[in-house]
């Protein structure tokens, strides 16, 4: 029994725990009120959080909108994209 | 969040013709795949990574399941336009009954679904107008108008739900 880990296997485990984001990019047809709506419905955000959120989407051009495991991001991409809204995953700080 | 029920109406002439739209809605997401190249269906399956190879590999995985799911959303919206089981024509609407009020009560799933086919339906519209920042829009297009109806019908909707 090895009580440390090769270098390799501590990188891949990085990897896999390593904090991922949902980001959701402001286009010109979604209404404003529609985002604050999703996020309201899907993430379960109040009404001043999901407006703020929506606000930083249409003034900046981006916001993060979760944070977490790459595959529980994936599915918020997804979700997303089911609503109409354009999301992308990417890796913190990347 | 519990979304209450909302009973939207609208004219017998809007009934018949979003009925038309949506059918034609129906069609475009069921028969094709991004890779035939339409912008519009790419707007509706974008990109989930910045990396090509990933956002390649991440359609492959999701793009027909999200298409069925937005055929399915068209299939929900399209039964609530039916009157006495039958989709309205506006060619068979006179003056008079084109203009009738029909009620249409929404709640949960068929909302939902209403909510997701009328903001699809526009950014179809969009990508075909050419609409790439708020500014954008020919209003001499009469495309351009009935998107501008899908917005308001949305936001009247959102209204009765959010408040």
């Amino acid at each position: 029994m090895t009580l440390t880990l090769p270098q390799d296997d501590l990188d891949l485990a990085r990897t896999a725990s390593g904090p991922w984001q949902t980001v959701v990019w402001n286009d010109p047809v979604n209404l404003m009120s529609y985002v604050v709506h999703v996020f309201r419905e899907y993430f379960g955000y109040s009404a001043a959080r999901a407006q703020q959120l929506m606000l930083a989407v249409h003034h900046d051009g981006h916001a993060v909108v979760a944070e977490g495991a790459r595959e529980q991001m994936e599915l918020h991409v997804q979700a997303m994209h089911d609503y109409g809204l354009w999301a992308t995953v990417r890796e913190a700080g990347a | 969040m519990t979304v209450p029920g909302v009973a939207l109406e609208l004219t017998a002439i809007e009934v018949a013709h979003l009925t038309s739209l949506v059918e034609q809605f129906s069609a475009l997401v069921t028969e094709q795949e991004s890779d035939a190249g339409d912008p519009a269906i790419a707007r509706l399956v974008p990109d989930a990574y910045a990396d090509a190879d990933a956002a390649r590999e991440f359609r492959a995985l999701t793009e027909s399941d999200l298409l069925q799911r937005r055929a399915a959303d068209a299939g929900l919206v399209l039964a609530t336009l039916l009157r006495d089981g039958a989709p309205l024509r506006p060619e068979e609407l006179d003056a008079v009954s084109a203009e009738a009020v029909v009620s249409i009560p929404l709640d949960g799933e068929r909302l939902s679904a209403w909510l997701r086919t009328l903001t699809a339906l526009r950014l179809v519209l969009a990508t075909r107008l050419g609409i790439r920042t708020e500014a954008d829009g020919d209003v001499d297009d009469p495309r351009y108008g009935v998107y501008e109806w899908l917005g308001y019908r949305l936001e009247g909707l959102l209204q009765a739900i959010d408040g």
